[in-house]
């Protein structure tokens, strides 16, 4: 309680000051001159009033109630806080979400796309530096709304249920968290203005921890997305693998490489579903297109591996093999 | 006879740390290819099961409790075990910083207000 008091205090007094010392116009009105609505507030956003230091558990509940799941602050302080820090990492928040059959998707570093998923219904967790120096103090809130007339952002932060915060101050404390910001959506569901790198690779994480069928949805959705991507082919293809279904990996990689045929890791696996296939003739052939293509590059050592277990296994193909 | 049971369950325990790997070590994972697209650098020149290693002996001393640690370890990505390897206790860590940590904010922006310090490079 006395905390909270104290924190509203310093809030109060560090926003008169910066009120007085701020000289850039205001902020989220160039931005929804793009295209946003003036003002959203998610009101329906639960609130989970944070216990001590964890404003983290807090916060990553808040944003997977909101988008769906079940679950409660007191459930994920074993997952996320970390005693010796007296907080939470950001790296914890988004395995937290996975587990949950979350996508956790890290914003690109703009108010731009902070407001475009407010105002596409989704709530944003930011990590805010309110510390400096020796006393490097960190927070996580919850975005849930702004007022472009008033320059004012609205957050479920800490215990407060609505904090509204100026534009200016919000970005003193963000700005020094280099803009961190992440959203947690169903898997089948794409961000506000999705990017491609990073939905992809918060759909990877889900594979990367096991959940095929989360991932498998996600990587659908950004197939149709981006038709002309090869990358979530190639990642179908090996959600087709990791269940045994040879035939429907080697359709994903064709489909890749019709798109891309200079993608290295759809050449690289393509091959490696040869020699398993028994083609290991068909298989040198990829893997050497794919070494060439490799050359110099950041998968020239993971192709030059598949190269020498295809090398290791001679002969011409077998029957069923891809004739070319 | 004791000892020598220890020793097969490290044995085990080492062995363990690379099987999912091992499983489709010639398949180019879809996260590494995500990667490969985004950096520049060999990624096989950084060690994934080391940095495994270090972010679970971070854990254990950062006061995890030790039948949480392998879980939460294995709930990160080798890419996040890489950012984090070496700095579970330097990375940002959200926490209740709007309290006691707001007025050393609120001291150092007087400061820097008034023209004594030059800390917020970003700020205006």
């Amino acid at each position: 309680m006395r905390s909270s008091r104290a924190a509203r205090a310093a809030a109060c007094v560090a926003a008169l000051v910066l009120a007085g010392c701020a000289t850039r116009g205001p902020q989220l009105p160039p931005v929804v001159a793009t295209g946003l609505p003036a003002g959203v507030e998610l009101e329906s956003t639960p609130f989970f009033p944070q216990q001590d230091d964890q404003c983290g558990p807090a916060a990553l509940a808040t944003v997977l109630v909101a988008s769906g799941a079940q679950v409660a602050p007191d459930e994920l302080v074993s997952e996320v806080y970390l005693p010796g820090r007296k907080g939470s990492l950001q790296a914890e928040l988004k395995a937290a979400a996975r587990s949950r059959g979350r996508l956790p998707y890290v914003l690109p570093p703009s108010l731009d796309d902070l407001l475009a998923q407010l105002a596409a219904g989704h709530p944003v967790l930011v990590l805010q530096k309110t510390g400096a120096g020796p006393w490097p103090g960190w927070h996580y809130a919850v975005v849930i709304g702004y007022d472009a007339s008033r320059d004012r952002l609205v957050l479920r932060s800490g215990t407060e249920r609505r904090l509204e915060m100026s534009a200016s101050l919000f970005l003193a404390t963000w700005d020094r968290a280099d803009r961190w910001a992440m959203t947690a959506l169903e898997p089948g569901e794409l961000p506000a203005r999705a990017d491609f790198g990073r939905t992809m690779e918060a759909a990877a994480g889900l594979e990367a921890v096991g959940r095929l069928d989360d991932a498998e949805r996600a990587y659908r959705t950004a197939a149709k997305h981006w038709p002309d991507e090869p990358l979530p082919r190639v990642a179908l293809a090996n959600i087709a693998l990791a269940r045994g279904d040879p035939t429907a990996a080697d359709r994903e990689l064709r489909t890749a490489l019709g798109l891309a045929p200079d993608d290295v890791a759809a050449r690289n696996n393509r091959a490696e579903l040869l020699r398993s296939m028994g083609c290991p003739e068909s298989a040198r052939r990829e893997i050497a297109i794919a070494a060439r293509l490799a050359a110099g590059g950041p998968l020239a050592a993971a192709v030059a591996s598949t190269q020498r277990r295809i090398d290791a296994s001679s002969g011409p193909d077998g029957p069923g093999c891809p004739a070319e | 006879m004791r000892n020598r049971f220890v020793v097969y369950l490290v044995c085990l325990a080492v062995l363990n740390l690379g099987s999912p790997l091992v499983a489709q070590a010639e398949l180019i994972g879809t996260l590494q290819a995500v990667e490969a697209s985004t950096r520049a650098q060999d990624l096989a020149t950084v060690n994934s099961a080391l940095a495994r290693d270090q972010v679970r002996a971070q854990f254990v001393a950062l006061g995890v409790d030790p039948a949480q640690v392998e879980t939460r370890v294995a709930a990160l990505t080798d890419s996040e075990l890489r950012t984090l390897a070496g700095q579970v206790s330097a990375a940002p860590a959200g926490a209740d910083a709007l309290a006691v940590i707001g007025i050393v904010f609120l001291v150092l922006l007087i400061l820097e207000a008034v023209g004594v310090i030059d800390i917020f490079k970003k700020f205006p």
